[in-house]
């Protein structure tokens, strides 16, 4: 998909910010598709990183069911950070981002389109992965839809602050465990509501207060998180 | 509208020289305040009905974690002056605030650590201040291993800035995150470790080692703003009469 | 009071005064670092203005 669809299309006709985002959207599914045997490494880390605890603790499921939800969040958080890093890779690497930064269309919805790509590419597929991973931890199959539930919504905000970290250390070799400092400590409201929402539907019981903060703390990040990591873009291409 | 003094604050040579004649305002009262605060917590100051003379720890602990956040919030502030206007010496300012902030977060944890071993039985609980201290701690550390990251300084300082912003929308978050986190798991039956009831005798001390601290802070950002302006600036015309005065 | 009971800090001296001892190191490790931090500005300030001076 041409990117100067995105960054050139029509001047006369001047497509709105909202167009222009659907389509850089549209790009990155379409790209990730052609390299469709990359999104399972999110994945398959997060399924390593939560059958080590079993390994790490103890192999009873009356031992590992209390940490449940912790662990769900903890490799879900993980997983998320090391998606993080082909964010922008690809672009940056080939002068895309650079090509967005100057086409004079709205640079916070272009990124807002790429973090949405970013969550329906590693988000999702983490929230509908989790159950399974709960179940090995001994979790109820009737917890399921709470867990897709807290551990989407939470995936939109972890990919909302995770791209502000990862445009801030755009070119900063080998910048992993930097953007694992800067994004860890920003993320704990999310973590903190999003394990409580889980560990309640561990539990059977109602988790609608901690989504419900947990929601309340997506919506700040979309308002708020393309426009600080549209300005660290531009910030790293001087 | 008398806003030149805010237009020369956008002047490194201005703002040098300020800093110079302010320094030892702020300098001198912070020691004698300390120092008279000292006195009066340790020595006048009744102990306290539960917790003894341990209790005075609170005036060394209560204004490192005072100054962790004063320090961000300045930080953050002139942060975020130097992207929206521009302003070079507004970075320099951010610049000086991390590795005071830094230390006095570690400080905070620290003497937390001291005070809870007595009361609590432990070096370290995982209660909403030291856990929120510690976060705190880590998102300094994020701030200047940002800013190491780059070697161009213009970079480093809008790249520091904008993350500084995004902590300080980030940080009353976090403390309310934690503070709700830790009221779920309370056991009803453990003794809640927190200040003891204050009487004035006690806050008289603790309010003069609060602005003590605090003019001890400007006392140390003016010095250290003058170390990176010159640092900046490099070979400006004005710094050959500064330096040599 | 004498001067062994202040010290003592009624039972509580061994974690009172460490937190004291931290935090005022903090205090004059941050005074001193400030203080080297502009006087080695200087020293650069003055090195720079010397190579310039003779080179112009």
């Amino acid at each position: 998909m041409s990117v100067t669809a995105i960054t050139v299309a029509g001047h006369e006709d001047a497509p709105s910010a909202f167009t222009v985002a659907r389509l850089a959207l549209a790009r990155d599914l379409t790209l990730a598709y052609r390299k469709r045997e990359q999104l399972i490494q999110p994945l398959a880390f997060f399924a390593i990183v939560t059958t080590l605890f079993p390994l790490a603790i103890t192999p009873e499921l009356s031992g590992l069911r209390p940490i449940a939800a912790g662990v769900l969040w903890v490799a879900a958080l993980l997983s998320a950070l090391l998606a993080l890093e082909f964010l922008f890779r690809d672009d940056s690497h080939d002068g895309t981002l650079e090509q967005y930064a100057l086409s004079g269309r709205s640079l916070t919805w272009l990124l807002f389109a790429k973090t949405a790509a970013h969550w329906a590419l590693t988000g999702v597929p983490l929230a509908l992965v989790a159950p399974l991973a709960a179940a090995a931890l001994g979790a109820p199959i009737s917890a399921a839809p709470g867990i897709v539930v807290s551990i989407a919504i939470g995936t939109v905000a972890l990919s909302l602050i995770g791209a502000i970290g990862a445009a801030l250390t755009l070119g900063v070799k080998r910048s992993g465990a930097l953007l694992s400092l800067l994004t860890l400590p920003l993320s704990v409201p999310i973590v903190i509501f999003g394990a409580r929402a889980t560990e309640l539907a561990l539990k059977g019981e109602s988790y609608a207060a901690p989504v419900e903060l947990l929601a309340a703390i997506a919506v700040l990040g979309l308002t708020l998180a393309p426009l600080a990591a549209a300005a660290a873009v531009r910030i790293s291409l001087e | 509208m008398t806003w030149t003094w805010f237009h020369r604050l956008a002047s490194p040579p201005h703002v040098y020289r300020l800093a110079q004649k302010l320094t030892p305002w702020f300098a001198w009262p912070a020691g004698i305040l300390i120092l008279a605060a000292l006195y009066d917590g340790l020595v006048l100051a009744p102990p306290d009905y539960q917790q003894g003379d341990g209790f005075r720890i609170l005036y060394v602990h209560a204004p490192s974690a005072y100054m962790s956040v004063l320090v961000y919030m300045t930080m953050a502030t002139a942060a975020a002056v130097g992207l929206i206007w521009r302003m070079k010496v507004a970075h320099a300012v951010a610049a000086s605030c991390a590795p005071v902030g830094a230390s006095f977060t570690a400080t905070a944890l620290l003497t937390g650590m001291l005070w809870g071993r007595p009361m609590w039985g432990t070096y370290w609980e995982w209660d909403p201040r030291l856990t929120s201290e510690l976060l705190l701690f880590f998102i300094y550390l994020g701030y200047m291993g940002l800013r190491s990251a780059f070697d161009d300084v213009q970079r480093a300082d809008r790249a520091s800035a904008v993350l500084a912003v995004v902590g300080a929308v980030d940080v009353p978050i976090i403390h309310y995150s934690v503070v709700w986190w830790n009221s779920l798991h309370q056991p009803a039956s453990l003794l809640r470790f927190g200040k003891p009831t204050i009487f004035i005798s006690m806050l008289i001390p603790l309010l003069m080692m609060f602005l003590g601290f605090t003019l001890l802070f400007a006392a140390l950002l003016l010095t250290r703003l003058r170390g990176e302006i010159l640092r900046r600036e490099r070979t400006a015309s004005w710094i050959e009469q500064a330096v040599t005065s | 009071m004498t001067l062994s009971s202040f010290l003592r800090m009624g039972g509580y001296a061994r974690f009172l005064w460490p937190a004291y001892g931290i935090t005022f190191a903090v205090v004059i490790l941050n005074i001193v670092w400030a203080r080297r931090l502009i006087a080695r500005a200087r020293t650069e300030a003055l090195r720079r203005l010397a190579v310039h001076g003779e080179s112009s």
